[in-house]
């Protein structure tokens, strides 16, 4: 089975996600911000991340360029997705390590497009 | 009602209690820059989870919040009670709207009205507040008219610098520019702390090569000159050069964000200057060469410039624009629009604005990555309408992964992932066949720290599979998906669970974590200072006992303390786990150590490692590291023959040393073994009786074993000539005394003419010590309980003096007896019992029991082991010192040291 | 010391560094009419620049160093 992080300091946010995702089939973690996405992104891998992009301690773009920078990890995809405003920065996303950048909210089967494509799946 | 929502509601209310919370603490804070961020985030989150569902009054109000927050955030609009009364209005309402969707799961159309209007109202604060007090639509609508122009043009006009040049330096740098020198505009602000950091932002400056033009001013005017700060960097530096891109990019990446640097197009260069109170041109005139341009005269024209050039005063605005209008023609033959431009400038007296002006050269503009062809789609089934959406979800990533690479700078972590998305990407289309030459694009372009070559393949691989295949199976769950709101969520997760369950390699995958070694360090130590804690709970329950008399509070304690002491030495176990090294670390030494050593000597030598995944804690591993390589010299420089000797002895030519580990129960054992000349008892025995370490009654009877065993005795070297290689002086006895030191015991076997073994038993782990607890002249004192042998009580009847020694028979072996005070250098007697008998503790020292007499014995410990320093340090006859759970200091006695 | 102050007159030599600056303001500020000499001055740390630029006193003698004495040109103009 697949294994996705979703990361997203509301808890709505993450229920939604988790939701579609596992309706469709894979395994989902969640966490609340940046620091405990690294924490546990450290330890298992995952094969898919879905990125909140203003989260506290640590952001999405906290969170990717750290996790782009560590040797060892298994170096997967990573979705940004992130509300229209609120200073978000599609080529700042790029640049700290994600690979998709989409906008909130996201519909359902669009998102597990979006995951079957970067996880190596038909669609 | 679905979880979904329910969460929503639940968590909306927290926010809204938040952003009531922060907006009050901002009445009494209201320049709190941090308070404002979370405001901000508090409000939006919200309205991105409202976003999730259909409450349109909801989001918009929550939208317009969310905006008015980011400026209030980015400092565009100021903090008042005004704004927080409306902010506090609109959570109101939004409040008032989650109670509607709690009771009826939907918002009545009602409210639209509302909405409307607090979203107005919190807009208008947006907007009164921000300067020109233009709306903000009008500002994106002017902002995307002005994007567009730069995106015809290729230049972004509105971001270069405004240049105010003498005419013959812009001149030449428009020649430059021409030629195809690029020319840049620097500007270099450094930070105000420059100096401090050795830096002379003016030398750094100077040395931009090829500079035509430079610059510098004061950010700020010394308001007073008296307290002018010198140490302060307040200057921005400006230059124009024709240096390559290159050279800049060196001069400044130390810093990258304190420079800036714009290409500047040559016609940027072309603003002509002077004096524009006289018109030397009139109408006539330039009607006239107008004339002749639109003719394509070019001669004429510019026979007649000159002509008026000759009759008019140089620093006149006119005679500066006539200047160029023909050096364009000569520069610049095809650039008849740039001409006319200027020609026309005459009438106004205003420099053209080149940026309404189409190029004709071609400027440097970092090439976009046009977007991947629709043709892919359309040539694949264009009837095919799943196809077809799918085939756009692919270009989608697909184009996001290019744009990625196109970026600049080379990141490994973020070219891993975008070659890990492509790979999933073609997979998931059913173009496996790509993914071997895609991993070897994606293996080469790491190789070069550089994304090229992945891009140069996804182009390629783009352009040349124009038809590719969607594979046509479609998985039933993701059609299915009528994921609206209302889906049931409980259900699911359940389904999840039992997916989960039946995966078995859910949690497969370990992962190794570097940790830095103060940390595990830290560790240690804290568990040590937890075990000390936790033997303060025997104290207490003795205490509770004895002291309060509550007998069951005594006995929960101790059942508490049983729970605790089983968790810490759990802890401590699988932090012990965590510091064993393998032996590894330091045999990887040897085969270099022994081939350069034999080498020297002219020896030949064999050697083999065994054991060496065998694992100790790190300290015992760094404590072995010294005697052992002091073992491995010995054997080969005493211990192995010379090849002529080992033949003639009727032995391989070359010698074999075997360095082996292993681990028995708790401790590691290392064997060093050669097949050399062996110790010779006689030699031995008779060299240290020269040296006064045996008398000559031990001479006569000493075992061989035990004459081997003189070679640990201190100050005794066995080689007679002393070797640069084992030892100057030192003998064995270090090597004892280091193991020793960690709790080791070193021990050796020797035949002569067949080899030696020597052996290192070391503790696989020092962090914890159990002790005993002994009474001694009214003293307590540790003995660390891996050194007693056992404990005895010893009847005063029983006790022999023999030459002057107190000894005492135990199962049939004689063992001497001595009293701690004397070794403690007490004249006090030691305590019997009632009974007349003395605790005797039975020790091992040196292969020997040795009683000890003390006045009692106390119970067992687990402490940690503190070396003692400084004056105490250099005291003998102890190992260290440790804190009880009463806090108490406990000394622990080391018996070997104290005989 | 690359400054010799004198009365009223500055003379810069060579390489005028960082702890340069103090003394020149102070001087400066002493001698409000100060001029200075850049004759045979070759580089002016930015510190001791900006307290130029901050009084512009009277340059009686451009440095010989022909990019020095440009960009001093250029920062004392306005």
């Amino acid at each position: 089975m697949k294994h996705i992080l979703v990361i997203d300091d509301a808890a709505t946010v993450r229920l939604y996600h988790r939701g579609i995702l596992e309706n469709a089939g894979y395994s989902v973690d969640e966490a609340i911000n940046g620091i405990e996405a690294l924490e546990k992104a450290l330890v298992k891998p995952y094969d898919l991340f879905i990125v909140d992009v203003n989260m506290p301690k640590l952001d999405g773009y906290g969170f990717l360029k750290e996790f782009r920078r560590q040797d060892d990890a298994l170096q997967s995809p990573a979705i940004m997705v992130t509300t229209e405003a609120g200073g978000s920065d599609k080529q700042l996303g790029y640049m700290s390590g994600a690979n998709l950048y989409i906008t909130k909210p996201i519909k359902p089967n669009e998102l597990v497009n979006y995951a079957r494509l970067l996880l190596g799946e038909t669609l | 009602m679905n979880s979904l929502l329910e969460q929503f509601l639940s968590e909306a209310r927290d926010f809204l209690q938040g952003i009531g919370e922060k907006l009050m603490q901002l009445e009494s804070d209201p320049t709190s820059h941090e308070l404002m961020v979370e405001l901000f985030r508090f409000v939006h989150t919200l309205k991105g989870n409202s976003g999730l569902f259909d409450f349109p009054e909801m989001t918009r109000v929550l939208h317009a919040s969310e905006d008015l927050m980011d400026a209030v955030r980015n400092g565009r609009v100021n903090y008042s009670q005004k704004l927080a009364d409306q902010l506090l209005d609109a959570m109101d309402f939004v409040g008032m709207l989650m109670d509607e969707i709690e009771a009826t799961e939907k918002i009545s159309n009602k409210h639209a009205a509302p909405a409307a209007e607090l979203t107005k109202a919190l807009r208008n604060l947006l907007t009164a507040s921000e300067a020109g007090s233009e709306s903000s639509e009008i500002d994106d609508i002017l902002n995307e008219i002005t994007q567009t122009q730069v995106a015809e043009n290729s230049i972004d006009w509105e971001s270069l610098p405004t240049l105010n040049l003498p005419e013959d330096i812009a001149e030449q740098l428009h020649a430059h520019s021409l030629r195809g020198d690029s020319v840049f505009w620097v500007e270099y602000t450094p930070e105000a702390d420059s100096f401090f950091k050795g830096e002379d932002p003016f030398y750094l400056i100077r040395q931009v090569p090829d500079t035509e033009w430079r610059n510098v001013v004061l950010n700020s005017t010394v308001e007073n000159l008296a307290e002018m700060d010198v140490f302060n960097s307040v200057a921005s530096y400006q230059v124009l050069t024709h240096a390559p891109a290159e050279e800049l990019e060196d001069l400044f990446r130390y810093i990258p964000d304190e420079h800036r640097r714009i290409e500047i197009p040559a016609l940027a260069f072309v603003k002509p200057s002077g004096n524009t109170d006289e018109h030397a041109v009139d109408e006539d005139f330039i009607a006239n060469v107008f004339a002749l341009f639109d003719k394509g005269e070019t001669e004429e024209v510019t026979r007649t410039i000159n002509t008026m050039l000759e009759l008019s005063a140089p620093d006149l605005w006119s005679s500066s624009a006539l200047r160029w209008v023909l050096r364009l023609i000569e520069r610049e033959p095809e650039n008849k629009a740039a001409q006319r431009a200027l020609l026309e400038s005459l009438r106004t007296l205003q420099s053209p604005d080149w940026s309404e002006l189409k190029p004709v050269e071609t400027v440097t503009t970092i090439a976009t990555a046009p977007p991947v062809r629709n043709a892919v789609v359309s040539t694949s089934n264009g009837s095919n309408s799943v196809v077809d959406e799918k085939m756009q979800y692919f270009n989608e990533v697909i184009n996001a992964q290019r744009e990625i690479l196109n970026l600049s700078g080379f990141n490994e972590g973020r070219l891993k992932s975008v070659g890990a998305s492509l790979i999933c990407c073609y997979k998931s289309i059913g173009r496996s066949q790509d993914v071997d030459s895609l991993e070897l694009a994606i293996k080469n372009a790491l190789a070069e720290n550089s994304p090229t070559l992945l891009l140069k393949w996804l182009e390629h691989s783009l352009e040349n599979a124009p038809e590719l295949v969607v594979a046509e199976k479609i998985p039933a769950p993701v059609n299915n998906l009528a994921m609206q709101n209302d889906v049931k969520f409980g259900r699911r997760a359940e389904d999840a669970a039992g997916r989960k369950a039946d995966e078995p390699n859910a949690v497969t995958a370990s992962k190794t974590l570097k940790v830095d070694q103060e940390k595990i360090d830290r560790l240690m130590n804290l568990i040590g200072e937890m075990v000390v804690a936790k033997n303060a709970l025997p104290y207490l329950a003795a205490r509770a006992e004895t002291v309060f008399g509550v007998r069951d509070l005594s006995r929960e304690i101790k059942a508490q303390y049983a729970v605790i002491n089983r968790v810490a030495e759990e802890m401590q176990d699988t932090i012990m786990q965590v510091r064993m090294l393998p032996v590894s670390f330091i045999f990887q030494r040897f085969p270099r150590m022994v081939r350069d050593i034999s080498r020297k000597l002219g020896k030949e030598v064999d050697l083999v490692l065994e054991g060496e995944s065998t694992e100790a804690d790190k300290n015992i591993i760094e404590a072995l590291s010294d005697p052992l390589i002091h073992i491995v010299r010995n054997s080969l420089d005493h211990g192995l023959e010379q090849p002529d000797v080992r033949i003639a002895a009727g032995k391989n030519g070359t010698g074999k040393l075997l360095i082996r580990a292993s681990q028995e129960s708790d401790r590691v054992l290392i064997e060093i073994i050669d097949d050399g000349k062996g110790i010779n008892p006689e030699v031995i025995k008779h060299k240290a009786y020269e040296k006064g370490l045996i008398d000559e009654a031990t001479l006569e009877r000493i075992s061989d074993q035990d004459a081997v065993n003189l070679v640990f005795a201190a100050g005794f070297s066995t080689a007679d000539v002393i070797s640069d290689l084992s030892g100057r002086g030192v003998g064995m006895d270090v090597v004892r005394s280091a193991v020793e030191k960690v709790n080791g015991t070193v021990g050796i076997e020797s035949e002569v003419g067949k080899g030696t073994r020597l052996y290192l038993s070391l503790p696989l782990s020092m962090a914890v010590t159990n002790v005993m607890i002994i009474q001694s002249n009214k003293q307590i004192f540790g003995v660390p309980m891996d050194m007693v042998v056992e404990t005895v009580r010893v009847p005063r009847s029983q006790i022999q003096s023999i030459k002057q020694k107190q000894t005492t028979v135990l199962r049939g072996r004689i063992v001497p007896l001595l009293p701690l005070n004397d070794l403690l250098a007490s004249n006090m007697p030691q305590l019997p019992n009632e009974n007349d008998e003395f605790a005797t503790l039975i020790v091992r020292v040196h292969g020997e029991h040795v009683g000890i007499l003390v006045d009692d014995f106390r119970e067992t410990v687990d402490i940690i082991l503190k070396p003692m320093t400084g004056i105490l340090g250099g005291l003998g006859g102890y190992s260290g010192a440790a804190l009880l759970g009463d806090g108490s200091v406990l000394m622990v006695l080391n018996p070997r040291e104290l005989m | 010391m690359a400054i010799e102050f004198k009365k009223s007159l500055a003379v810069f030599t060579e390489f005028v560094s960082v702890e340069e600056a103090e003394g020149l303001l102070e001087w400066l500020l002493k001698n409000p009419k100060g001029k200075i000499n850049l004759a045979d001055c070759t580089h002016i740390h930015a510190s001791s620049l900006q307290v130029l630029m901050a009084f512009k006193p009277t340059i009686v003698h451009e440095p010989k160093d022909a990019d020095l004495a440009i960009w001093l040109k250029a920062a004392l103009a306005s």
